[in-house]
């Protein structure tokens, strides 16, 4: 059996790994910036303990926390993307099975960092192992996290190792000793067997069975070290599902941008992460962006209508008390990222319009961005109820135009709007998760409320965790191809043989 | 209605959820038992032996 992928595609997808250029060095170096100012922060929070966070009773979680869910949730990526597209065999999966895998992998390790940075004495975590107990639900979610790690980072791995084999096979001569020593060991004597591709196929597909339960497990888990509780905003039977649809939403999200920012990084790559991609990839977001919305309303609707005396004022903190700002940013940004997605499917035909203009969208979203900060400032001066509905009108209106404008810019540029899109969700997500959080926190029961903000150190803390994904993310992909090139490979064969 | 305590299933569970210790016994052997089954795995995928073509790019039903 020849080799579908020519000489010069394979080595196209290789020698990148082996260049340690300028724009790599300036990538971790820009990375390690937006890093090091959290981590020294972090050294700080050592020494002097969580009193220099705004953490104290009742809000005992803050930033770190809706950091880990955050995390929690991107890490769905791979296993919908992988496991359920591998399962299906859809053939468009094949070149960012890798990326999306991976992804699961990085944003765990960073979500479980997360749970020592909210440690005021980390040193006590062996406490945690030595003491705890079947009846506690965090136990229940180090259970599922330590597993879900485990098994992605198999399925990671097994799905590398032909790869590594074939990097192990491919090194340069110049190549340092102990790169060729790390191929060698981890490759684990491949030799591209009939059988030992058999037995790889069989294995890959069982995991990835395995793989969706844990996945879905993790995500319940979560939730219900909330909806354990008996506090106001989290006793919700809704919350599991909840928080697996936001999951897989920003999950997809973070797919999107990594894997754009992988073929701007080789632009080899292009030629095998192509459109189809993001227009295929896209109908899922769409659809998961209608059932996010829909899981949102159910449930704003069900409290609202209720009104009950514990559960309603955390919901009142949303709606239009000190959370209404990222209550309602959450939702201009999901309006605006559906909006995206949708122009993206229809035919292009926003050109002559003037309302279509992209000047006008762009002027439009100047104008909805300052009355919408005006509105969330609570700006004194403009206090009085006809000045406030003026504004929220106005919002509305400007808001609508900005993305009537745009439209044509947005069907015009696929990827770049997806990536937008993309973005919208992250930052809308990590929103949803403190609007999860901190309402009910600062209105917890039987206590009186109170407020929370994040510090210097806990912003910090949460920049250098995106900051350590994001340099996790490029140093791994300097060892390993960012696509799967056997994947590839038996996707070109199969097409071939199906006549394309 | 309580849990019916004077039963001794019901003293074996509150026994089972409230013992310290208990829950990370229960993660251990759950990390134990995936870490086993994904190395055996590995040991049977790379052992595999084949008197035929080695070197394959990819799997040979493509």
């Amino acid at each position: 059996m020849q080799p579908i992928l020519t000489a010069q595609d394979r080595e196209n997808l290789v020698s990148p790994l082996f260049k340690f250029d300028r724009q790599f060095w300036m990538t971790i170096a820009v990375l390690s910036v937006i890093t090091l100012p959290g981590l020294a922060l972090y050294v700080r929070q050592l020494f002097l303990g969580l009193g220099v966070t705004d953490l104290n009773r009742p809000v005992f979680w803050g930033a770190y926390l809706v950091n880990f869910i955050f995390l929690i949730g991107i890490s769905m990526a791979g296993t919908v993307i992988s496991a359920v597209l591998h399962l299906l065999h859809i053939e468009w999966r094949r070149p960012i099975t890798r990326i999306a895998e991976s992804l699961t992998v990085f944003g765990l390790m960073t979500a479980g960092l997360q749970i020592i940075m909210d440690m005021g004495r980390p040193d006590r975590l062996i406490n945690t192992i030595l003491y705890g107990r079947l009846q506690a639900p965090l136990m229940w979610d180090i259970a599922s996290l330590t597993l879900y790690l485990l098994t992605a980072s198999f399925a990671l791995y097994l799905q590398l190792i032909p790869d590594i084999a074939f990097m192990r096979d491919s090194t340069p001569e110049n190549a340092p000793t102990w790169r060729k020593k790390l191929y060698s060991t981890l490759s684990l004597g491949w030799r591209g067997n009939k059988e030992q591709w058999t037995r790889l196929e069989k294995a890959i597909t069982t995991v990835s069975v395995i793989l969706i339960p844990i996945g879905v497990s993790l995500h319940t888990v979560t939730s219900w070290l909330f909806s354990t509780t008996v506090q106001p905003g989290w006793k919700s039977t809704i919350l599991g599902p909840y928080f697996v649809v936001g999951a897989i939403y920003s999950g997809i999200g973070l797919l999107f941008i990594a894997v754009t920012f992988a073929t701007q990084y080789n632009h080899h790559l292009k030629s095998y992460i192509t459109d189809t991609f993001y227009k295929n990839l896209g109908w899922i977001f769409i659809v998961m962006s209608f059932v996010w919305f829909y899981f949102t309303l159910n449930e704003t609707l069900v409290v609202t209508t209720e009104q009950e005396t514990l559960e309603f004022p955390v919901m009142a903190a949303k709606l239009f008390g000190e959370f209404a700002p990222a209550f309602w940013g959450m939702n201009v940004l999901m309006v605006a990222t559906t909006w995206i997605l949708i122009a993206l499917k229809v035919p292009n035909k926003a050109s002559s319009n003037p309302l279509f203009k992209t000047t006008t969208g762009l002027v439009m979203t100047v104008l909805a961005v300052v009355t919408f900060i005006a509105l969330a400032l609570n700006i004194p001066t403009l206090h009085g109820a006809f000045v406030e509905l003026g504004l929220l009108i106005a919002f509305i209106v400007f808001f609508v135009l900005a993305l009537l404008g745009l439209t044509g810019w947005f069907q015009a540029h696929l990827i770049p709007s997806t990536v937008i899109a993309s973005a919208f969700v992250l930052f809308g997500m990590w929103l949803e998760r403190w609007n999860i959080l901190m309402p009910t926190l600062t209105h917890a029961r039987i206590i009186p409320y109170t407020t929370y903000f994040p510090t210097v150190t806990e912003v910090a803390l949460t920049i250098s965790t995106f900051g350590i994904l994001t340099l996790i993310f490029v140093v791994f992909y300097k060892f390993f191809p960012s696509i799967s090139i056997w994947e590839v490979e038996a996707g070109r064969a199969l097409e071939i043989k199906n006549g394309g | 209605m309580n849990f019916p305590m004077e039963k001794p299933l019901f003293q074996f569970f509150y026994w089972l959820v409230n013992t310290p210790g208990l829950g990370s016994v229960a993660i251990a052997l759950l990390v134990g038992a995936a870490v086993t089954i994904f190395f055996l795995t590995l040991r049977w995928i790379v052992s595999a032996k084949n008197e035929g073509e080695e070197g394959l790019p990819f799997p040979p039903q493509h």
